[in-house]
């Protein structure tokens, strides 16, 4: 090993800050945090050097970065909106390929596709832009709800055992034995109507939704079959949690800083969620980002079944559907959208990966040998440069 | 006069035995065990490893719920209480492990370690950094290890931490389950002087868990041994070492390895051999459980009839037919 491989770069250096300013950050609000995490900052250090040391890793930061900036702000900077039809206004419009302009008379505007149109006219980076947020919003919502219920199911049916145990786990099976698309339609198929009367009944819940979609209220008769897949999902994601939650409970609840806490005298729910959940977290924090890109994927797929957003909303799964149909003379429609499934796919993948040697803690023993080494090296530099 | 703190009587722990749809025995891990531990003084158990200390001293605190028998603890029945009252329990009664390396949850702090029961059973703290500092400090640790974490430290010191936790309950009674076992020799003896110490000091009550004889010799009081789940001798430890009555014990101590090599050779001659493996604890021989390895069986009494705690000198029982009036 050369001197080289122990230089911190830039990297490193920003990551240091990182932390740095975090903490600081949180110490404003609680006092000497700082000082009692000086552990636990370590840990985030060699955690973020590991990262800077996995190029893939980084790619996928970079791709999944730029996929949540696309869902929070993509609607916001769309040029156009996703329920402007230019066709009715200019037949030209109709699939116009990439780089076309067109004179739109009624608004008396120019409107420019870069990345073509579909066949309502609608300029796809715009529609790309919405769909982001649909994709965002819907992975987001999915893990949220599937993965703590799997979790929580898992924790109780490890840490019990007994009846308690084969009750959730045979459940969970049963979940299991459908293969998790077939199952995910067959929900999305009986659960839009009664999600539309629940929708039409709470106003509440109407404006929420068409605002964190960033849908207009036209759309407030096709939140039904939307909310039906997200919730199809959940149910098909949780078993999945919770047979690798049990798994690892099954495991940590035999250890012996167990027992120590119930020789406290600390409930159960104290020890599962409190001693058990932390220490198993890790591999289903891997889980859960390799997830994000599985759920975006399942519900392209379902909305190119025409499952789910119905147009005019903007999806990505969906507009890849609506394009094949055109395929391959009108090619722009499906390959843009598809690239883009596939780029926050392979980045919530990579990142996942990635993820996977860093809280694996003989990877990072190996990055905090190197760290170690670093330091030494440091200090000789400092000491040779005194000596001259 | 000695005053008990925690009379054990009958205790019972069966495992029962899964077969495919029913339970097809049991595992014997505790069989009828009683002894009495008194108020300051340390009870060793000694035996091989499978032979039931282990569960009953988790029996003990209920980490493991008895089969049957009575624990009393303080004049209570602790297999009765329930609530408010067994969280006081456990908060007087408390267990220190054999291995140190999983004792200690790797995501919690020194002081979150030590804190967290301090919080739970509400003691009254005014200053938490320094109540923890104190506590570090009165097992040889400092202040520079208050925020760290358990992976950051040996065996040794993880063992201190795990006893400072303890401390901060200030209990009377501490179950010992061979919490020297896993270390190396110098720090053991470290940490058995810090225990002897701190009985000293706070008046401890130990329950001693060990299959190191030497180590039992150097803690104990009195002792009582064990095999598959019997407890077949008790008395005051000096008296088991300088005379032991059960064959069982004989052959225990016959073991320990001498470290004089003229004096071994010597000793050979007299020694008695351990011979044959424990019987499984799922199906023990009838009678007593020791009498296919024992040389001084007698065919008709000891494979039919189990032995009942005799009295030999004072205070010092044994149950075997060797001792029986007849």
């Amino acid at each position: 090993m050369t001197q080289e491989e122990y230089k911190k770069g830039i990297l490193d250096r920003l990551s240091d800050k990182l932390v740095d300013v975090i903490a600081s950050f949180i110490s404003l609000f609680k006092k000497d945090w700082k000082k009692k995490n000086r552990s636990k900052m370590e840990e985030w250090k060699l955690m973020l050097y590991a990262l800077n040391r996995s190029p893939p890793g980084l790619i996928g930061l970079i791709l999944i970065g730029m996929f949540i900036f696309l869902g929070i702000f993509g609607p916001s900077i769309a040029p156009w909106s996703y329920r402007y039809f230019p066709v009715f206004e200019n037949m030209s419009t109709y699939l116009a390929p990439p780089g076309t302009e067109a004179y739109l008379p009624f608004s008396e505007k120019t409107i420019t596709y870069p990345l073509g149109a579909d066949h309502y006219g609608r300029d796809l980076v715009s529609l790309i832009l919405y769909g982001a947020r649909t994709s965002f919003v819907i992975s987001i919502i999915v893990i949220l709800l599937g993965v703590p219920l799997g979790i929580i199911l898992g924790l109780i049916a490890g840490y019990y055992g007994g009846k308690i145990d084969e009750l959730i786990m045979r459940i969970t099976d049963m979940f299991l034995a459908f293969p998790a698309l077939i199952l995910a339609i067959a929900f999305s198929a009986v659960l839009p109507e009664r999600l539309q009367g629940f929708i039409n009944n709470h106003e509440f819940f109407e404006s929420l939704f068409l605002k964190i979609f960033a849908l207009q209220p036209q759309e407030a008769g096709n939140l039904g079959k939307l909310l039906a897949v997200i919730l199809a999902m959940v149910i098909v994601w949780w078993p999945a949690y919770a047979r690798i939650t049990r798994g690892s409970t099954l495991t940590e609840r035999e250890k012996l800083y167990v027992e120590a806490a119930k020789a406290i005298g600390l409930s159960s729910r104290t020890i599962m969620f409190k001693h058990i959940l932390p220490n198993i977290i890790g591999p289903i924090l891997v889980y859960i980002t390799l997830d994000f890109g599985g759920v975006i994927l399942m519900e392209a797929g379902l909305s190119f079944l025409s499952l789910g957003a119905t147009p005019p909303i903007a999806d990505w799964g969906r507009i890849v559907y609506d394009g094949s149909q055109y395929f391959p003379e009108k090619w722009w429609l499906v390959t843009f959208s598809g690239f883009m499934i596939l780029l926050v796919a392979l980045g919530w993948n990579l990142l996942g990966d990635t993820l996977r040697d860093i809280l694996d803690p003989k990877m990072r023993r190996s990055i905090e040998f190197k760290v170690k080494k670093q330091k030494q090296m440091e200090q000789m530099e400092k000491e040779g440069e005194e000596n001259v | 006069m000695m005053e008990p703190l925690l009379k054990v009587e009958n205790l019972k722990k069966y495992f029962p035995v899964r077969g495919l749809l029913r339970t097809i025995g049991y595992v014997k891990a505790v069989d009828d065990v009683s002894f009495t531990i008194n108020r300051g003084e340390t009870f060793g158990l000694v035996g091989e490893s499978g032979c039931g200390k282990t569960t009953t001293g988790r029996t003990i605190l209920r980490l493991v719920e008895p089969t049957s028998g009575k624990i009393i603890f303080n004049g209570k029945d602790v297999t009765k209480i329930r609530g408010e009252e067994m969280k006081e329990f456990r908060r007087r009664a408390q267990i220190m492990f054999q291995d140190p390396y999983s004792s200690l949850n790797p995501r919690q702090t020194v002081f979150e370690v030590i804190m967290e029961p301090v919080r739970f059973h509400g003691i009254p703290v005014d200053d938490p950094e320094e109540f923890v500092i104190k506590l570090l400090e009165s097992v040889g640790l400092n202040e520079m290890h208050l925020y760290r974490y358990p992976h950051e430290f040996s065996g040794g010191q993880r063992q201190r931490i795990a006893l400072a936790r303890l401390l901060a309950l200030k209990p009377e009674f501490i179950v010992l389950d061979e919490p020297t076992s896993a270390l190396d020799v110098s720090v053991q003896a470290n940490i058995l002087n810090m225990l002897k110490d701190l009985q000293k000091k706070y008046g401890f009550t130990y329950l001693f868990i060990s299959h190191d004889l030497g180590v039992v010799k150097y803690m104990s009081h009195r002792m009582g041994v064990m095999y598959l789940g019997k407890l077949v001798e008790v008395g005051p430890a000096e008296k088991i070492f300088e005379n032991p009555l059960h064959p069982y014990t004989q052959m225990l101590l016959s073991a320990i390895p001498v470290p004089d090599p003229d004096l071994a050779r010597e000793l050979k001659a007299k020694r008695m051999n351990v011979e044959g493996e424990p019987p499984s604890p799922i199906n023990p021989p009838q009678g007593c459980h020791f009498h296919p390895r024992c040389p001084f069986a007698k065919a008709g009494l000891c494979d039919k009839k189990e032995p009942p705690l005799i009295e030999v000198e004072k205070d010092h029982y044994v149950a075997c037919w060797l001792y029986a009036k007849s």
